[in-house]
This record gives C-alpha cells, structure tokens and sequence, in this order.
C-alpha cells in the first residue's frame, strides 16, 4: 500500500471538520452537547475556541473579554504563530469547498490557469476590508457585522439551522454563487482576497519567524528552467522557489507544493526555520 | 404585520449590549433542552444568527442553561428571578377563570415562580405581579391566549 502524502491527511483533516460540523447540531439536537457551537465560538467538552476577530470585535466594543474567549483566542492565534495559517488549508471547510471547485475546473479546463502568476498581494484588500468593518462596527453599528463575512461560520450555520430548527437556510446558495464566482472569475478568489477571518492570523503568525513554513534548498532542486511543478500544485498560485515576503504572508502550509516536490529531489521541505 | 414580538434568552443585558456582545455562535440554542431558543434566520447582518424566543411555539422554563454557556456573557448568568426577558400581561375579559366558565389554572401551575410572580386572587383568580421576569410559559399554555409577554429588551 501507498504510503498516504500530507494531502491525504490535509485532505482527511479538512472532511472530517466538516463533517463534524453536521454532525455536532445533530447530535445536540438528540441532547448531546460536549461539543457545541460554530466556527465563531465553540466548546469541544469544555475547551474553549473562538474566532479571534469575532472576540477582537467584541472586545473593542465592551472593553472586555470573558476568559474563555480569552483562552478561545489565545489557543487560535498561538497555533497560528506556531503552525502559520494553517487553519486555512487544514480545516476551513470553505477552504475545502473551493479547493475543490479549484480542482474540479483543472480537471475539466487543464489550460485555464496556465500562466496565471498571482503576484497580486491579496492581502491589502484583506486589510482595507478587515479595518473597514471594524472602524464601520466601532462607530455605526451594534452587532460585528464582520461575523457574517466568516464563510465556515455560515457553513456550520446552515446545520445548526436545519438540524435544530428545521430551516433550510438560504446560505446554501450563497456559498455556491461564491463558488460559481470563484470559477468563472479567479481561483480561490475568497481565500485570496476577502477573508477578513484570516487577516489576525497572519499577524499572528508574522510575530514568529520560525514558525512552520515551507522551505526551498536550491541544490536540490532537479527542476529545469521554467519547469515547475510545485507552482502547478499550488491552489493559490504561489511560487515556492521565490520565497518572498508576499508569498510568506499568503502560503497556507497546506503542503501540496511538497508532495508534488517528492519525485523531484525533495527540494521542498515543511521547517521550522527562520528563512533569513 | 409588524415586526414579530420575540424574547431574548433569560439573562439577556439590554439590546444593545446584548448585541454588541452576542458572537452568534448559537450555543444557546444547542443546549436548550426546551427547543425554545432558535437563532434568527435571513442575511439582516444586525440581527441575523442572534438567539430568539417566541413563546406561542416555545416557551422558556428559565431552566439557565443558556446564560450558563454563553461564552461572551451576552447573557448574564443570573439568579432566574433578575432574568429580565419581560413581562406578562393577563386579560382578564378573556381568561376562562375570569369569565367565570371554568376554574382553569393552566398559567398559575406551570408558572416557573409560581407563587410570587403567578399568584391566585381571592384563592382563585390568576393573577401577574412585579416579579414576572416573563419568561412566556404562560403564554405559551393558555388555552384561550388571554396572556401577551411583553419584551424588555428596549428597557434600559
């Protein structure tokens, strides 16, 4: 038997939240709580997790922080300064959803997305939509409204809904335009530009150089020129072999570089050095 | 129609705070051993994932468990008789044991405070004092729905 890559286990992670996630509101449903909650706020049996720009917002509204969202957010962001943004590729089941619509388009379209370098940093327009909703929460309104832009907390909604109170959520369809979008316009157009639910994470982990990234030894490399097999591999277009400031704050960790790295020389290696 | 009359959760602080706080994570709902709580539905992104209760489907028994697991203290957990959802209201030209039809009781027995918030006239005659924190079971089990909860989200 084949000895499974980091994108079976990637890929075994990510279906098993989302599944979880229907199953959780079930299973409260039938009076079992251990696990409660969405991607917002949750108790796996009696241990906090929390969105940290939800508990940011709520904080700056109130002037104050309840200690479990404390530990909720503090538990999210020390992963993310010790794992990067990890969550994003390993768990998010939005992740999941336009990972495979990405997949699904290269399978159909193999052409489609050849020469399509995104040098573009996305996370700009992350930032102005991040300080956007915040300034916009802070003075005009009354609830976070940056909640609603959280994409995995409306897919675990949609359950929550269904399950608990029998409605089907109109939300279905608003992730599958988002998906539509995401394939007719730009790859994982979401993860790459809007997510404001990222933006504390990559602070986070930008706090940390030696955090867990990914790492390119040039002697290794058996690529030729303009052959490159990781930058076909990565969803989000990055290029491994220039390991940039941008593309440090973009990579996800989701190793999909590495494996298609392991026929050629391993040259791509997860470490946890610094890069300097 | 206007806007449908709900109640928040049993602790909940006044609405505005209560929004401000309130992470729509829908735990309450989850833990709700009555199905009363249900989360708003729709895209409205003031309101919408926030805990609700209507009590003509589902009334709250104050049962706590709620304000327990908040996680942002939206809902305070308090003593179920500061739980401040709202108050109930008894028409007494519509009530059957007030009509004089029959001795009815349904409101008094159920009340979660009975004896203090619910209590009977004249050894008879339900009547609602100050203490009501209305929690709607009354509402819920009157059979001629003589009794309205009034929310008091907007008080204070």
């Amino acid at each position: 038997m084949k000895k499974p890559t980091i994108k079976t286990w990637r890929r075994a992670l990510q279906i098993g939240v989302a599944l979880a996630f229907i199953l959780i509101p079930i299973l409260n449903h039938f009076r079992i709580s251990y696990f409660t909650g969405n991607f917002l706020s949750f108790y796996a049996a009696g241990l906090p997790l929390a969105d940290p720009l939800a508990v940011l917002q709520i904080t700056l509204k109130n002037y104050y922080l309840s200690v479990d969202l404390f530990i909720g957010a503090g538990i999210a962001l020390g992963l993310a300064m010790i794992l990067g943004t990890a969550f994003c590729s390993w768990i998010c089941p939005f992740g999941l959803l336009s990972e495979l619509t990405h997949e699904i388009v290269q399978r159909i379209l193999p052409r489609r997305y050849k020469g399509l370098t995104t040098q573009i940093n996305g996370f700009r327009l992350k930032i102005i939509i991040f300080f956007l909703g915040l300034t916009g929460f802070l003075i005009f309104s009354t609830t976070p409204v940056l909640n609603q832009l959280s994409l995995p907390a409306w897919y675990s909604r949609i359950f929550q809904f269904y399950f608990e109170q029998k409605h089907v959520s109109f939300a279905i369809v608003m992730i599958f335009i988002i998906l539509l979008v995401e394939l007719a316009a730009h790859k994982r157009l979401w993860c790459l530009y809007i997510c404001p639910q990222a933006v504390l994470l990559v602070f986070a982990k930008l706090i940390n150089p030696a955090r867990l990234k990914v790492g390119f030894e040039d002697e290794k490399c058996l690529c030729n020129k303009g052959r490159d097999p990781c930058l076909q591999a990565c969803s989000l277009s990055l290029d491994p072999k220039q390991l940039s400031h941008i593309l440090e704050t973009e990579c996800n960790n989701c190793g999909d570089c590495i494996v298609a790295c392991k026929k050629m020389g391993k040259a791509l290696q997860f470490q946890f050095k610094s890069s300097k | 129609m206007i806007r449908p009359r709900f109640l928040r959760p049993p602790g909940a602080r006044p609405e505005k705070e209560f929004l401000a706080r309130c992470l729509q994570c829908g735990q309450c709902a989850q833990v709700c051993i009555f199905d009363c709580i249900r989360m708003r539905t729709g895209f409205n992104p003031f309101v919408s994932g926030t805990p609700e209760i209507d009590p003509r489907k589902a009334a709250c028994h104050l049962c706590m468990r709620c304000s327990a697991i908040c996680p942002s203290n939206a809902l305070e957990d308090v003593p179920i008789e500061e739980s401040r959802m709202g108050y109930a209201k008894l028409d007494t030209k519509q009530c059957y044991t007030w009509k004089g039809f029959i001795i009815c009781r349904s409101c008094f027995e159920r009340c979660p405070l009975k004896g203090t918030a619910m209590i009977l006239e004249r050894g008879m005659y339900p009547a609602i004092t100050d203490v009501c924190v209305g929690c709607g079971v009354c509402e819920h089990v009157c059979p001629e729905r003589a009794i309205v909860t009034i929310p008091t989200r907007f008080a204070g």
